[in-house]
């Protein structure tokens, strides 16, 4: 073991850090809006919009992220970081919207009925008696999806973005530190995703369901 | 006549004639994507077949023996988290958040390129994928399986230390069977999300379908026509264990 290895590396380490948390933060905004739309949309009465947004989902759930990542950027030549967000966010947009999906379900259809019996049309039920109670009980599987979110960022070292994924494996080349490197790597995740779920149960204190 | 668009109306909305559109409007989406999959040139890729073939089969191989291996390794861990003495139950619980919480790209790299330094000998890229799949099975069916044995309702093993029986055979005779029925759903879910994760293995130089597929294209170069048939192994092989969910419990919502 040379744990000095890391101390001569830090520098390689922080970028690819950096490269993930905020690789990361722009697919979180990404797939939370794709999602949420989609999520919302496959609520709705309508026929035809639930097929579609079901569609969507089935369709991008079976396939595996590096898929995506790697249509995006050796099919349609995309440069690394709009191929690896683009992949980010298709990916997790299809299970936020079913997160959703099932939030706003969950949310008793009473609410809905009793909202258009007071005579309210139905977007303003929508959006004033179901999703303020969606949004508090969606709050604990987002975490789960954020956080899945931190790690599946790992794939787009493959597609050569210098995030911490790819610093490792660069450490690992140059020295054969490989132990080292993954060890601080995988603790680095799991700060970045221990301070996702932190700041989740911030906001579920705020919002939530008490 | 007046009434004729009015009743075209009406009859637009019944489920039965929407759910007909419907078809109909997938069926000519179908058609020309099959038509433009045909206008390709499949000449270069169509000798690669069983070679793409055994890529998948790979892929199926692999998702079947890690989730084997990891349901085996996955029932002591959940047992340790149920019912284990205070100590090795937090053991265990560190343990399992702590690989959740990895990324399983770098689970894969541990295994392939940190374990031979840790214990001095050489793992094949096989050998080192079938264990990192393992690993990564292992820690979310312990989830599945903590989940199960919680979702037996309380007076249930109540009822059963009321009428005598001992805790081992409340656990084997009541609690268990009544687990083991509400895990299958969610093991199945674990089932397509280790097929995906398959995929990871690429990056250690395992020939399963995914390499198979980049391997063809740098010999071939033909990316629309591989892609196509990659996309396609994923989603029907996925769909179908989908499938066998819904088949098992219709109302099951597959939420992974």
């Amino acid at each position: 073991m040379d744990w000095h290895i890391l101390w001569q590396y830090r520098a390689a380490l922080w970028d690819g850090l950096v490269t993930t948390v905020w690789l990361s933060a722009l697919a979180i905004v990404g797939s939370t809006a794709v999602g949420v739309l989609v999520g919302c949309l496959g609520a709705t009465p309508s026929f035809y919009l639930r097929r579609l947004t079901a569609a969507y989902t089935e369709l991008l759930r079976n396939l595996p992220l590096l898929v995506k990542v790697f249509f995006f950027y050796f099919v349609l030549s995309m440069p690394t970081i709009p191929a690896a967000l683009l992949g980010l966010v298709l990916h997790q947009s299809a299970y936020i919207a079913d997160v959703t999906g099932a939030g706003i379900r969950s949310v008793a259809r009473g609410q809905l009925d009793a909202g258009l019996a007071l005579g309210h049309g139905y977007w303003q039920v929508f959006r004033y008696v179901i999703l303020p109670q969606a949004v508090r009980i969606v709050i604990p599987p987002m975490t789960t999806q954020y956080v899945a979110v931190i790690k599946n960022s790992s794939i787009v070292a493959l597609i050569a973005v210098q995030d911490l994924t790819y610093q490792t494996q660069q450490i690992n080349v140059e020295t054969f530190r490989g132990f080292e490197a993954a060890t601080a790597a995988t603790v680095l995740y799991v700060i970045v995703a221990l301070g996702i779920i932190g700041s989740m149960t911030l906001l579920q204190r705020r919002v939530g369901v008490r | 006549m007046t009434d004729q668009p009015v009743d075209l109306r009406r009859a637009m909305r019944s489920p039965r004639v929407k759910l007909l559109i419907w078809r109909i409007g997938c069926g000519v989406v179908l058609m020309l994507a099959l038509r433009a999959v045909l206008d390709l040139d499949w000449t270069s890729v169509a000798p690669s077949w069983l070679f793409l073939l055994t890529g998948l089969g790979r892929s199926w191989l692999l998702a079947i023996v890690a989730i084997t291996a990891g349901g085996l390794a996955a029932a002591p861990l959940a047992l340790a988290r149920v019912y284990g003495p205070p100590g090795i139950r937090q053991a265990a619980t560190a343990l399992i958040e702590c690989v959740r919480a990895t990324p399983e790209l770098m689970i894969v790299f541990w295994v392939y390129f940190t374990l031979p330094i840790v214990t001095g000998n050489q793992v094949t890229s096989w050998n080192a994928a079938l264990g990192s799949l393992s690993v990564i099975a292992a820690v979310y069916l312990a989830e599945v399986f903590r989940a199960g044995l919680y979702s037996v309702p309380r007076g249930q093993s109540e009822a059963s230390a009321a009428t005598g029986m001992s805790g081992f055979s409340t656990f084997l005779y009541v609690i268990l069977p009544q687990a083991v029925r509400n895990m299958v759903p969610a093991l199945i879910a674990q089932l397509v999300g280790l097929f995906k994760t398959t995929s990871l293995v690429y990056a250690i130089g395992v020939m399963e379908f995914f390499r198979s597929i980049t391997v063809t294209n740098n010999a071939v170069f033909a990316p629309y026509q591989l892609y196509l048939v990659l996309a396609l192994g994923y989603f029907l092989s996925c769909f179908a264990i989908t499938r066998i969910v819904r088949w098992y419990d219709p109302k099951y919502q597959l939420l992974e």
